[in-house]
């Protein structure tokens, strides 16, 4: 019974992390605009990845692979953000055009 | 903390603003370039004589690089062709397929004394084969180095402040506060992972070429992180030199050792070791230690090399070697001059003028007006 429970919560789950991906994607393919494709990349990198690997972690029990997957969770969310935000600023900097997608706020 | 997001928000003040100011550069180098090519060009054409020949030469050329070329490639082809018809039947019963691949699986661990059979594979029966991988990623090092780098002798011809102050203006990411935060935190775990992956190829999945690859990431997250000028202290182009050279060279010798005393049926003092501990598999230890330096250091010659043109700090970049980082690309020392020419030249190139432009509170209204002039 307690086996049956787990399973149930690890595939629910796995595919609300699923869902997120699926979200992921559809708004890589379906938007135009770089900074728009990031957003929607950033709800599977972050969210995603999340549900996923709590899911796994509660598959796995309680041993060393927690661990390791704790560890992952850890450096994605680091290095993710992270070069999301490199990206961005390569791109507001680079692109003569940016007022065409972009409206900034003025300074008062 | 608060206080700052809030008028962040607000727009009164600007995180970015002293970090990110991105100037227009070297526009005059730019320019004095071309008139250089115009003067040889016209210098050139002022010759008629001259003229012919290179035309001349230069048809000659074209005859034979077109006759070398075919002639190559019709014996390359007939060459393949004539092994491929020596292959086997897709499918039939041969040793390579059955015998070969058993004796790994059943005797590898004996015979290698690596846990790994793909470690014990590639760097003790196949060596050889590794030995010729490495080398390819060291000749592929030279051929980027011969291409892209900037010495002595291409020093002055007005490309090296154009392109390595502009890319270290756009790309220094170490002026970011988040970057070297961050790398503060990761860089040493990526390279203690690449280290174990390295040590321990002969027990686990990795070995040289992953294990390399990784520590050379890190070393390229380390320069991007804490700046080129932080990373030159000690990744030099002699540095790098030395490692490939002596990991290239132990390599051919110990193998060279291990096949000579196998072919001729001597003993080899190589101690194999309980198969699964640190030091096992014979040669497989220091091997994968070699294969991963090669590895590394082509990964950050690679990374180097495109970015500015050298390993290290081997050039001269004139003006701008003296005071350091700070003192380079300062943001005030090249806002006047950019701001001064900021809208000026915005009709012609907005991408170089946008920088100045971009935090500053007249920046819409300035493409605007570029955009309509």
């Amino acid at each position: 019974m307690a086996e049956w429970i787990r399973f149930w919560i690890v595939a629910a789950i796995l595919f609300a992390g699923i869902f997120c991906y699926v979200l992921e994607v559809i708004g890589i393919f379906r938007f135009g605009y770089v900074l728009n494709r990031m957003h929607a990349s950033g709800i599977g990198d972050t969210m995603g990845l999340l549900l996923i690997v709590v899911a796994l972690m509660i598959a796995s029990g309680w041993n060393f692979t927690t661990l390791k997957l704790l560890l992952l969770i850890i450096f994605m969310w680091l290095t993710s953000p992270t070069s999301t935000h490199f990206l961005s600023m390569v791109e507001m900097n680079t692109n003569p055009y940016l007022d065409r997608y972009v409206r900034r706020r003025e300074k008062t | 903390m608060r206080e700052l997001f809030r008028k962040w928000m607000e727009g009164d003040q600007d995180p970015m603003e002293s970090i990110l100011d991105i100037s227009m550069q070297a526009d005059q180098s730019r320019d004095e370039r071309k008139q250089i090519t115009h003067e040889k060009r016209r210098m050139l054409s002022a010759d008629p004589g001259s003229q012919e020949r290179v035309e001349q030469d230069r048809r000659w050329f074209r005859k034979i690089y077109l006759a070398v070329a075919v002639i190559s490639c019709i014996s390359l082809s007939l060459v393949l062709l004539y092994t491929v018809s020596l292959m086997p039947r897709y499918g039939a019963e041969n040793p390579r397929t059955t015998e070969v691949v058993s004796r790994y699986v059943e005797e590898g661990i004996e015979e290698t004394g690596a846990v790994n059979i793909v470690s014990g594979m590639i760097l003790d029966y196949r060596a050889f084969d590794t030995l010729g991988e490495s080398h390819v990623l060291f000749t592929a090092l030279v051929c980027v180095m011969i291409l892209l780098r900037i010495d002595k002798k291409n020093q002055r011809t007005g490309y090296e402040d154009y392109y390595t102050i502009r890319s270290d203006s756009y790309f220094d990411l170490s002026r970011d506060p988040i970057l070297p935060a961050m790398g503060r935190a990761l860089i040493p775990c990526i390279l203690l992972y690449g280290i174990y992956i390295l040590l321990n190829g002969q027990n686990s999945p990795g070995g040289g070429f992953s294990g390399g690859a990784v520590i050379g990431a890190g070393m390229i997250l380390f320069s991007a992180a804490f700046g080129m000028q932080f990373a030159d202290r000690f990744l030099t182009l002699k540095l790098c030199n030395i490692v490939t050279f002596v990991s290239l060279a132990f390599y051919s010798f110990a193998k060279g050792y291990v096949f000579f005393m196998g072919a001729n049926g001597l003993e080899n003092h190589i101690p194999k070791g309980t198969p699964g501990a640190i030091l096992s598999g014979g040669m497989i230890l220091p091997l994968d230690i070699a294969v991963g330096c090669v590895v590394s250091v082509t990964m950050f010659g690679f990374y180097s090399l495109f970015r500015r043109g050298s390993i290290g700090m081997d050039v001269d970049y004139g003006r701008f070697a003296s005071g350091g980082r700070k003192g380079k690309l300062t943001a005030s020392s090249l806002k006047d001059s950019g701001k001064a020419k900021g809208t000026a030249s915005f009709s012609k190139d907005p991408c170089k003028a946008k920088g100045t432009a971009f935090f500053s509170k007249d920046s819409g209204k300035a493409k605007a007006a570029g955009r309509k002039g």
